[in-house]
């Protein structure tokens, strides 16, 4: 508040601003920790730019930080922490970016080597979404997203109509109606649930699930969304239920108390103050479920065909070919080239979707919050 | 209340009335249970049962149901049964019942009779429109029993007249040749017409109205938390069961009999975790990927854990909110949500070329590492958050520096959070294989002499960056690696290994293991420090 107050009121814009807190940042450190402080900051973002440049010569740089905070350390131990601490901080963003950077630029010949020309203008990567063949061996070598979209949509709707319901009615029993001794059972065997590997999942289904599923609904060889889309449903099953738990335990119990005091069953209760008022943080574990299902590697791989096309006709479920995730884990043992750039195109449909589906979630449990009066 | 004078005169009855509700409810749930054995096969629809084939006689208990229900709605409209129902049913039920009406109407009309085109269509939205009358507009007691146990009735005639028998099948028609047999059809019809009347038959017992709701709304999420925490169990229990032999496999017990550590040999031997896949290895094991696990985690724990704690110390304590903070907090929910075959994506296109462009052990630590980052600053987030502001201002009320609250008040308080969350943040990754496929995987049948030993492989050279290790620099395998190379393998896996479903389920069990165990101590010590917190 203070802070806000001061910035309108010096009226010479956030930059002037910062300068002027540096510089008297500067006059009130002793020189001595400054130098230190510099040392360390310079060398680690050579060490890093080594390294970005695979430099052999990176641990010179890097061991000149390690001296130098080893030496801040024991002399300026306050003010060593705070800049390890921030430049801790500035990683977690710096990978994020890495990533970015690294997966785009992996996947930019196969971008300009499907670009198709529309009215003209050639418009690069277009072709990856306008034809529906994928031929990585036989000319024309074409690389086509389409069936893999197909294969990912399928499964994530299927995983979706499993995991929401379901888990949004086992967050309302955990938050709102189980006794404490059957919470403390069922809370952990949630957690414990996400965390079986998902090649254990994919392991059981590919052996149990898929030969089952193949014998009852005579279908030619195994594999089938539906079933691949049930098992990840069951797999983003604890992340639903664990963030739709938290949104619904923060309606304030005022609330909820305030209803049952007007004679409400419980039941009613949940469905027209407690489900209401945590609508939007549900919708946002809804949508981090979606998120995880989109990115299940592992039981896809092994459940699917891992043959790149589309299903005849396209709501054919019980039929499975591959998803953008099942692409990767499938083909990295033989791709290179254009074919490990198409796989990267892959990666970054799946990277841009899933971060935008988590910032929307983000966003939608902040405005919940805010709506609450909850502290954010 | 309207319905307080007959209150008294039908009291004698509502025990009883109340009982035949509780059976209806009770049948529901052996006709769930039963349809569950029939769809994995434990319980065979052709085979007849005291001389009763068993499509029949699910045919009947299904169609008592549904007589029960629909009989209970009637009683009560016709007030023979005490009731408090809502004047309708409610939206949810209405759109619900009307929807599975217009499936059944429109399947009945274009497979059973056979009409061709569009002419489902009008027989459809008559059964929807007639479910949605039937729901919506009379009083709830009706509406809420009649589609749903006429629906249950329906299935149930359906199998006693043998129109859907065991020999049952419809091909759909798809240019992918798919067809629903009726070893799928009758138990899942079952499964839900069962769920359906069960949640009418709780309505009932609950007399309706509000109180009505609450029981049959309770039910079902009752029986969908014990549905989870079964389907858990009987994951668990199936593989142990089906891997232990694998595991047990030569294992001996007596002294002496393990393998030397140090100067003393081990009173056990269980040679699948002991030995390598060598070819003389007389039962072959999996050592190798567990080991290699185990460095993996080391590797990721080392990379992740004072990165992430730290940031979360300057997020917490240090930084004032604002834009930084805010941009910290999108890139780490970003980060926690990106799939994990993107940081493999990541590894392959970043690390690996920088670590002598092969695949190796440390571009899959710290692929691991990246993933393990943002759990672990989440949840030492949320511990440090959880420290009450009483401790920093009795601290600073000392005149102590903000360093030193932190490092001597904060972090002691806040740790059994962060250890907690960093145990299970390495249970989930120590599971994980999309990673590490594109950044570490080696063979998968490695001997026992090949497996990976980082303390004893680091080498001082003289030319830059001065310090190697070829362990770290090679390729090995791991736990969840290894079982994805055996699904791969599959038939192929017969020259390596006598019996290659034992050895798979006996690796996806000892995966289990390591990773449960991780969990099962995160979970343990929550509870630990939790009830040391309550008693303080």
């Amino acid at each position: 508040m203070t802070r806000t107050s001061n910035e309108t009121g010096a009226g010479t814009g956030p930059l002037a601003q910062r300068r002027r807190r540096f510089r008297d940042f500067v006059d009130e450190t002793d020189p001595g920790a400054l130098a230190t402080v510099g040392v360390m900051a310079v060398s680690l973002l050579s060490a890093l730019a080594g390294f970005l440049a695979v430099s052999p010569l990176t641990i010179i740089p890097f061991a000149v930080f390690l001296v130098s905070a080893g030496y801040g350390w024991l002399r300026h131990q306050g003010l060593t922490a705070r800049v390890l601490t921030f430049s801790m901080m500035v990683s977690t963003v710096l990978i994020l970016l890495l990533i970015t950077v690294f997966i785009f630029v992996e996947s930019i010949p196969v971008i300009r080597y499907e670009s198709a020309t529309v009215f003209g203008v050639s418009i690069p990567g277009l072709r990856l979404f306008t034809q529906t063949q994928w031929d990585a061996v036989s000319p024309p070598i074409r690389y086509s997203m389409v069936p893999m979209i197909h294969g990912t949509v399928m499964v994530t709707a299927i995983a979706t109509a499993v995991a929401a319901p379901l888990g949004v009615a086992a967050a309302l029993f955990l938050s709102e109606i189980a006794p404490p001794t059957v919470r403390e059972v069922v809370k952990p065997g949630v957690e414990i649930l996400a965390g079986i590997p998902s090649i254990v999942y994919g392991f059981i289904g590919f052996t149990i699930l898929s030969p089952w599923a193949a014998d009852q609904f005579q279908t030619v060889g195994q594999g089938s969304y539906l079933f691949v889309g049930i098992v990840v449903g069951l797999m983003a099953l604890p992340t639903v239920v664990s963030v739709a738990e938290d949104a619904l335990s923060s309606v304030p119990e005022s609330m909820k108390s305030g209803s049952l005091a007007m004679g409400t069953t419980d039941w009613q209760t949940m469905t027209s103050i407690t489900l209401p008022a945590a609508f939007s943080g549900v919708s946002a574990a809804v949508l981090l479920g979606v998120g995880r299902a989109i990115g299940e590697t592992m039981a896809a791989t092994v459940m699917l065909r891992g043959v790149p096309q589309l299903t005849k006709p396209l709501y054919n479920a019980f039929y499975g070919q591959a998803t953008l995730t099942s692409l990767i884990a499938n083909n990295y043992g033989e791709a290179d080239g254009l074919q490990m750039d198409a796989l990267f195109v892959a990666g970054v449909i799946l990277f841009i979707t899933v971060l935008l589906i988590s910032i929307g979630a983000q966003y939608i449990e902040w405005r919940m919050h805010r709506k609450l009066g909850g502290d954010v | 209340m309207a319905g307080a004078t007959r209150t008294n005169l039908v009291k004698g009855d509502t025990s009883e009335a109340n009982a035949v509700a509780a059976v209806a409810v009770a049948v529901a749930a052996l006709l769930f249970a039963l349809s569950l054995a029939a769809l994995f096969e434990l319980v065979t629809i052709s085979d007849p049962v005291g001389g009763v084939p068993v499509v029949t006689l699910l045919g009947l208990i299904l169609a008592a149901l549904g007589g029960a229900v629909i009989t209970f709605g009637v009683g009560s409209f016709l007030s023979y049964v005490e009731t408090q129902p809502s004047p309708s049913a409610g939206l949810v039920a209405t759109t619900a019942l009307s929807g599975v009406w217009f499936t059944v109407g429109g399947l009945v009309a274009s497979q059973t009779l056979g009409l061709g085109g569009l002419t489902w269509l009008p027989v459809a939205l008559l059964a929807g429109g007639g479910a949605f009358a039937l729901t919506a507009l009379p009083r709830e007691d009706i509406g809420s029993t009649l589609p749903a146990g006429a629906l249950t009735l329906l299935t149930g005639l359906v199998f006693i007249t043998g129109t859907i028998g065991p020999a049952w099948v419809w091909e759909l028609g798809f240019q992918q040749q798919a067809s629903f047999t009726a070893e799928f059809v009758i138990p899942t019809a079952t499964l839900f017409a069962a769920l359906l009347s069960g949640w009418a038959a709780a309505k009932a017992y609950g007399g309706f109205g509000a109180r009505g709701r609450h029981m049959g709304a309770y039910v079902l999420i009752y029986l969908n938390a014990s549905s989870i925490v079964g389907v858990l169990f009987v994951l668990v229990a199936f593989t142990a069961m089906k891997g232990i032999p694998g595991l047990l496999n030569g294992a001996r017990v007596g002294l002496g009999v393990g393998p030397a550590v140090g100067p003393v040999a081990l009173p056990v031997s269980v040679p699948f975790v002991m030995n390598g896949a060598g070819l003389f290895a007389e039962v072959k094991g999996v050592l190798p990927a567990i080991v290699g696990t185990i460095w993996l985690v080391v590797g990721a724990v080392l990379f992740a854990v004072p990165l992430g704690v730290g940031a979360a110390i300057f997020l917490t304590e240090y930084a004032e909110r604002g834009r930084l903070t805010q941009v910290v907090e999108v890139a780490t929910n970003g980060l926690w949500s990106t799939p994990s075959i993107v940081f493999g994506l990541f590894g392959f296109a970043f690390l690996v070329p920088r670590f002598g462009g092969n695949k190796s052990l440390i571009s899959g630590m710290l692929t691991l590492g990246f993933m393990l980052l943002p759990l672990v600053l989440i949840t030492s987030r949320e511990a440090i958050i959880a420290v009450p502001d009483e401790y920093r201002d009795a601290s600073a009320a000392l005149g102590v520096s903000r360093w030193q609250t932190i490092r001597s008040v904060v972090i002691p308080a806040a740790l059994p959070g962060v250890v907690t969350g960093i145990i299970l943040g390495v249970g989930r990754i120590a599971g994980e294989t999309a990673p590490i496929l594109l950044t570490m995987t080696g063979g998968t049948f490695i001997s026992g002499g090949q497996t990976v030993d980082v303390i004893g492989g680091f080498r001082f050279t003289t030319s830059p960056p001065f310090v190697a290790n070829p362990e770290l620099l090679e390729a090995t395998t791991a736990l969840p690696f290894q079982l994805f190379a055996l699904i791969k393998a599959g038939v192929g896996l017969g020259d390596n290994v006598a019996s290659p479903e034992q050895f798979q389920w006996a690796t996806a069990l000892m995966l289990l293991v390591v990773v449960l165990s991780f969990y099962a101590i995160g979970i343990g010590a929550r509870y630990y420090f939790r009830r040391r917190l309550n008693h303080e």
